[in-house]
């Protein structure tokens, strides 16, 4: 009823007054791909548990099956529902801008979930929730440092060339690193696209090249598994000490295992439920930073047991 | 053992004349530029002519290597076959996952099975309903990716005991002090050649691809040809799916992706003619490795992957000139 009376005002009258006091708030996703992998289908699963258990929200959930057209079109959709509010996890950082600043100047506000967008569009948004992907970059060099004891030489395998991801994680490892340990030394970085196999192959050549490698930094767990294969079958695993970052279930149990020191834990639950809080918190009114980052911890052997093997 | 081409590798032989040693030049030019390559390397880097690190790239270079076989018995049957990186995705995601399932045996049956189910698809379509190639192999490229995506859900899949499996033999195995993977490469390698350039089929492949009327009005049965060279095709990505999927212990849906190009460019640089009746199997293997070498040679000299990509286009293109300047007898064409 309330909300009627809302819309017949204005559009952008609606916005206010459900900022102000509503029993019931109505917010659209967008998200990228789901079923492509299990971080994203979890990550659906925990945003429908997670507006279930906070009780005052109504969701209309899209799934844009990593097509961008397919994803303005959806934005519009919500758009023309009149949402609340709606979550957007971009297929792509650039093309989605348009339709995000049509929902903008209808008045809805646009959380952005997940992966960012292009600087261009970041006046269009109410909020970024996401993982900080430099903090998980400079939380596995000061893991790196702490296990090698500040000294040694390092090799680097980063994700796929081009993906903001892979570049904010090998940013903010290649800027910690020397700060808090000055004498361990970053001998090389090559991409391993996120592929275990690619991953393997660049270890393999490492090791050819390097007579001493005393430890790695992998892009996620996905190829850091793929550089331990290879230094077990040269019979160096070890010498060498392994730090992730995207904790897999692979990773964990190599960490269990006691092969490989840490990662950096990211639960696609943790993601969903920031999304959905950063929006409840920007229709409530609240004053919130443009960029919001949940929490992802450091995880090696010692604090293993705190958390639940990943569900990929 | 090159003996299935001759007649299309024009070589000199033995003639001294400044004519032939340009022609011996061009023909064999992509092997000097090989050998020099190789030679630059090891000036940058101490290791790259290592025993170890020759045996880590023909390794590494065997997965690419054992598909790249198959697909040249297809190209020397006259078509093309673009399924194989997703057809090496479907395949490894599949023995991977059923491993932990039904145990090892069983997964390596059941997918060479599906493997090979695929390739008599592809060969039906091509062989029996005489499809374009490029065109069902491309579908089919696709085709498979949605299948693996259907199949897993996204997830990567992962064999939980790694150190226990005989399945690790593979990939991970060595026999006599050499690598599994690159026995399995040359024994496939020989045995393909053997029956290309010695057999009764080996000839009518070649014949059904160099000149396909005269093959079926020399009583060829030239569907059932093009057909069996899919069967082998997927054959051959089986294998390989089996060294990769031992070798990494686990899988993702892209993995073989790009493959089909990678070997392509192995085939050709390795000079067989994308046209058909023409090529062998020696030659391909030396594509692949020539591939491979760049690779790693670039990698121990510090740059990234993909430098490779634009080295092995330079290649390519120096390839194929030179073949077509041996077939002319000519480095540029005298009118224009």
């Amino acid at each position: 009823m309330f909300n009627k009376t809302a819309i017949a005002a204005s559009v952008i009258m609606m916005s206010i007054t459900t900022a102000q006091a509503q029993d019931t708030y109505r917010i659209g996703i967008t998200q990228n791909n789901v079923g492509v992998d299990s971080y994203q289908t979890t990550y659906e699963s925990a945003f429908e548990a997670a507006a279930e258990k906070a009780g005052n929200v109504d969701i209309v959930v899209l799934d844009a099956g990593g097509d961008v057209a397919r994803q303005i079109g959806q934005v519009r959709n919500l758009i023309q529902q009149q949402m609340d509010a709606i979550i957007i996890w971009p297929t792509n950082g650039q093309a989605v801008i348009p339709a995000i600043r049509q929902a903008h100047n209808a008045g809805i506000p646009v959380i952005v979930t997940n992966s960012k967008i292009a600087e261009a569009g970041l006046e269009f948004i109410s909020a970024f929730s996401g993982p900080d992907n430099v903090q998980q970059g400079i939380s596995s060099a000061e893991m790196m440092c702490d296990a090698l004891g500040g000294e040694g030489k390092v090799v680097q395998i980063s994700g796929q060339p081009g993906y903001t991801t892979a570049l904010e994680r090998a940013t903010g490892f290649e800027k910690r690193l020397p700060e808090v340990c000055p004498d361990v030394e970053l001998v090389e970085t090559q991409p391993g696209n996120w592929n275990r196999e690619r991953a393997q192959r660049v270890m393999e050549d490492f090791l050819t090249k390097y007579d001493q490698i005393d430890g790695v930094y992998s892009g996620d767990d996905n190829m850091g598994v793929g550089a331990l294969n290879a230094a077990k079958g040269a019979g160096r695993a070890d010498e060498i000490i392994f730090i992730g970052a995207t904790n897999f279930a692979v990773g964990y149990d190599a960490i269990e295992r006691g092969e490989y020191y840490g990662s950096i834990y990211q639960s696609p639950v943790d993601d969903a439920e920031a999304a959905l809080q950063t929006a409840l918190d920007v229709l409530a009114g609240k004053e919130l930073p443009k960029m919001n980052f949940f929490e992802t911890p450091k995880i090696t052997a010692e604090n293993l047991e705190e958390f639940d093997r990943p569900v990929f | 053992m090159a003996s299935a081409d001759q007649p299309k590798s024009g070589l000199p032989g033995v003639k001294l004349s400044k004519a032939g040693v340009m022609s011996f030049l061009s023909a064999q030019g992509i092997l000097i530029f090989f050998l020099l390559g190789m030679l630059a390397f090891s000036l940058f880097s101490e290791q790259f002519l290592s025993q170890s690190n020759i045996m880590t790239v023909i390794r590494q270079a065997s997965i690419i290597g054992i598909i790249a076989i198959g697909v040249t018995v297809v190209i020397i049957g006259g078509n093309l076959d673009l399924s194989v990186g997703s057809m090496l995705s479907f395949s490894t995601v599949l023995v991977v996952d059923l491993h932990d399932k039904i145990g090892p045996t069983n997964a390596i049956l059941l997918m060479f099975a599906f493997t090979l189910m695929i390739g008599a698809v592809n060969g039906f379509l091509i062989g029996f309903l005489r499809l374009n190639s490029l065109i069902v192999t491309l579908a089919m490229l696709s085709a498979i990716q949605g299948l693996v995506l259907i199949y897993s859900g996204g997830q990567n899949v992962d064999i939980a005991d790694q150190e226990g499996t005989w399945f690790a033999f593979f990939g991970r195995g060595y026999l006599g002090g050499i690598a599994v993977p690159i026995l399995l490469f040359g024994l496939l390698a020989i045995v393909v050649q053997i029956v290309m350039s010695r057999t009764g089929y080996g000839r009518r492949i070649f014949a059904v691809g160099g000149n396909p009327m005269a093959a079926v009005y020399s009583g060829i049965r030239k569907n059932w040809c093009v057909f069996s060279t899919y069967l082998i095709s997927a054959f051959c990505v089986a294998c390989a799916a089996l060294v990769l999927g031992s070798r990494v212990m686990g899988s993702q849906n892209n993995v073989g992706q790009g493959y089909e190009l990678l070997v392509l460019a192995g085939i050709i640089l390795g000079g067989t003619s994308l046209l058909g009746g023409a090529g062998s199997i020696w030659k391909t293997v030396i594509g692949v490795l020539m591939l491979g070498f760049i690779q790693n040679g670039l990698l121990l000299m510090g740059y990234p992957y993909y430098t490779q990509w634009i080295v092995t286009w330079v290649i390519i293109i120096l390839a194929v000139w030179l073949d077509l300047a041996n077939k002319r007898k000519s480095l540029f064409t005298t009118h224009s």
